[in-house]
């Protein structure tokens, strides 16, 4: 009886590893079971999109791979988190994919790390249009005089509302526009009289007290305020450079909206949802969102640039790049392949608007395509203005750094003074030890 | 040795031979390329200059290796007692001749089939504040206070023992089953000829009887507690500002993040150090007592 119920238990677990191992695992790099046409050259691309971004991804490579027959592009999707890693060491073993995405910030560690192929000797024999580039995110991909990527995109952070709950607390102009005056105060009153006019079971803005959106939020007000870096642009030897009083002054004026306005509740898990559901009136996040929310019946928003209440324009902003990987042995064929569908991507921006992001090719945000779709033009001015991440070859560690030390902000574990303090010097001992 | 078993001992080895090969490549050879990593100065890509000792005393100087090597440790303080007590209660419990038996064995058993990704999801589920399951029911039996179990310091080690416990409990109660199991009947008809109530055949007869397994049991909690990481990176990130960061996610942060895979070694290395000293210490420990 016993050893037939052991026997039982422990067929079940030797049939859930079974089951784990033959679930069909498509992030293996090459040999997926992909339909390569006959006689076409076979680019592996390796993306780190998620959701709507994957879709519009898609989209734009199946859209090549009809347009043509001499080039395919083996599309593969890699887990966000792990995506780096993944790609640092499997090009450095000579294994990795063809053609794959960066953010604007990772690049300096690639080339310095010698991962990335030059593009400039490929690009005499694929025409690649390098003056239709907005050159604010252009410049942000050249290093030593050199192409390294093609910029895909700027998404920055921005500001959404809800046109229904804003205009029933009568805060909504004719226009459609904020009663708003766009100042800490103006920022500060617009979202408390939210909270005084609002159902009680709605909340003036959706917003999470850690984590990522909370570091993009104190570095766009930081911008805002006239700060610039938090290391100097040296890409193998930066220093420290953070303004310290307008870091505070950031740092001070968000978790007020927390802890003395109560505007934003705190720890909300989930705090998408909670717009999404109609739950708050507005939310400030990156523009991915907008693709999230036009899918979401009777959501009316409008989005906007996050309010520059402080002296200057800012916000937080990156950028998605194409790279080709180096190896030693590659095939220029390949390479070129990869650049021609590079270029085709980029031209077909308006697809990849979709998700919400802004095109880096100017001549596709002046486009007719890109301007009838709703929203974005709204927000396109942001690319104009947006300050990236500091982009060096510490910046992965870096960031984890100051996103850890600012939550304790937000948990009101510590002074912004103290928070910055550590900052300084765990980033010091990253960039010199 | 003769010559005959000789020859019987040659036929096992083809069939040794591959978990043998296979044991060298990703067992063996790491130990030792790792204590060589921990030497160099030696990023994701390659491997860089000599260091020699410099990354230990970096090691012993650095305050995240000691706060993530505390907060690892309060994590094994907290589960192994519990583990192990609740594995038995549960086992015993489990044991008893109820219609529930086998119900109660898959029960308490079930979870620890989960992977980890699913755990972590549900428990950030039903811990929401505002919305989620576990508030809801708070509130609706009159507690207002809204709790944070994810974000405070304090909620979150209480989150992360209390799922642990759930998820891992079954594999300690499996074996304490199978041990329990194992004691002959003939002991306990004898006790009871000879008048022994319940609870003197648990503490003369069960609980002597258990004192081997539960040893090894012990030992294999405090080494698993140690290597504590996945639940905890999925649920809260080692938040709320690093208070819940085991020393795992420190090597992996460092390792990965911050490209620097020499000093993640060395670390690796001290944490191998240590639960070294912990198996010999057991074992010691057993040996003297057997003796």
């Amino acid at each position: 009886m016993v050893k037939k119920w052991l026997t039982v238990l422990l067929g079940l677990v030797l049939a859930s590893f079974v089951l784990a191992a033959c679930s069909d695992d498509k992030t293996g790099g090459k040999g997926s079971d992909v339909e390569i046409p006959e006689g076409a050259t076979e680019v592996v691309m390796w993306n780190l999109f998620g959701g709507g971004d994957a879709e519009y991804m898609q989209e734009i490579v199946d859209k090549f791979n009809e347009s043509q027959s001499d080039i395919f592009i083996n599309n593969i999707q890699q887990e966000y988190e792990e995506y780096y890693t993944k790609l640092l060491t499997s090009i450095a073993s000579g294994k990795g994919p063809d053609l794959a995405i960066s953010h604007i910030h990772v690049l300096p560690e690639l080339v310095n790390q010698g991962l990335l192929q030059d593009l400039d000797p490929l690009a005499k024999d694929v025409d690649v249009s390098w003056d239709e580039y907005t050159p604010n995110i252009l410049e942000a991909t050249i290093y030593d005089d050199k192409h390294y990527a093609v910029p895909i995109d700027t998404h920055a952070q921005i500001f959404y509302y809800n046109n229904k709950l804003v205009k029933d607390a009568g805060l909504l102009k004719d226009d459609g526009t904020l009663k708003m005056e766009e100042t800490p105060e103006g920022f500060r009153n617009f979202l408390t009289s939210l909270k005084k006019k609002l159902p009680e079971n709605k909340y003036p803005m959706a917003f999470s007290t850690a984590g990522l959106d909370t570091y993009r939020l104190w570095w766009t007000f930081y911008t805002q305020l006239g700060g610039e870096h938090i290391l100097t642009d040296d890409l193998e030897n930066p220093e420290y450079a953070l303004d310290l009083d307008k870091a505070i002054k950031a740092a001070e004026y968000l978790k007020s909206l927390y802890y003395e306005d109560k505007v934003i509740p705190l720890n909300l898990q989930d705090f998408y949802s909670e717009f999404q559901s109609q739950n708050a009136a507005t939310i400030s996040t990156g523009v991915w969102a907008t693709g999230i929310w036009e899918t979401t019946d009777d959501l009316e928003f409008t989005a906007m640039p996050v309010p520059n209440i402080f002296d200057q324009k800012g916000a937080w902003g990156n950028s998605h790049t194409f790279v080709i990987p180096y190896y030693e042995d590659a095939d220029p064929e390949i390479q070129k392949a990869a650049l021609e569908f590079m270029e085709f991507a980029t031209d077909e921006g308006a697809i990849w608007a979709k998700a919400g992001h802004v095109p880096a090719k100017e001549t596709v945000v002046n486009s007719e395509e890109f301007k009838e779709l709703p929203y974005r033009s709204d927000y396109a001015q942001v690319a104009e203005y947006v300050n990236f991440e500091d982009r060096n070859i510490y910046s992965r560690g870096l960031r984890d750094i100051v996103m850890r030390n600012l939550d304790m902000i937000w948990t009101d574990e510590v002074s912004p003074e103290e928070a910055f303090k550590a900052i300084e010097k765990e980033v010091k001992d990253l960039i010199g030890g | 040795m003769n010559k005959k078993s000789w020859l019987r001992d040659m036929k096992a080895i083809p069939f040794l031979l591959p978990f043998f090969i296979a044991y060298v490549i990703f067992t063996i050879f790491p130990i030792f390329k790792g204590l060589e990593m921990s030497l160099y100065d030696w990023s994701l890509v390659r491997k860089l200059d000599f260091v020699g000792l410099e990354n230990y005393q970096e090691m012993f100087t650095d305050p995240h290796f000691w706060h993530t090597l505390w907060n690892t440790t309060l994590f094994v303080i907290l589960t192994t007692p519990t583990m192990v007590f609740l594995a038995l209660g549960l086992a015993l419990f489990a044991n008893m001749r109820t219609k529930l038996q086998t119900f109660l064995r898959s029960a308490y058993f079930l979870p620890s089939i989960l992977s980890v990704a699913v755990i972590s999801f549900v428990v950030i589920f039903m811990l929401q504040p505002y919305s989620g399951f576990v508030n809801t029911v708070l509130h609706s039996i009159g507690i207002e206070t809204e709790l944070y179990w994810l974000t405070d310091k304090v909620l979150a080690w209480i989150t992360i023992v209390v799922v642990t416990l759930w998820w891992t409990v079954g594999f300690n109660m499996v074996l304490f089953l199978a041990a329990l199991q194992d004691i002959p009947e003939s002991l306990y008809e004898a006790s009871e000829i000879d008048g022994a109530s319940r609870w003197e055949q648990f503490r003369h007869i069960t609980l002597p009887q258990l004192m081997p397994i539960g040893r090894v049991i012990v030992l294999l909690q405090i080494l698993a507690s140690y290597k504590v990481f996945a639940q905890i990176l999925l649920i809260t990130g080692g938040g709320p500002g690093g208070a819940t960061r085991p020393l795992i996610q420190y090597i992996y942060e460092v390792g990965f993040r911050q490209n620097n895979l020499g000093y993640a070694a060395t670390m690796s290395y001290a944490l191998f150090f240590i639960l070294l000293i912990l198996s010999i210490i057991q074992l010691k420990a057993q040996r003297t007592e057997e003796r």
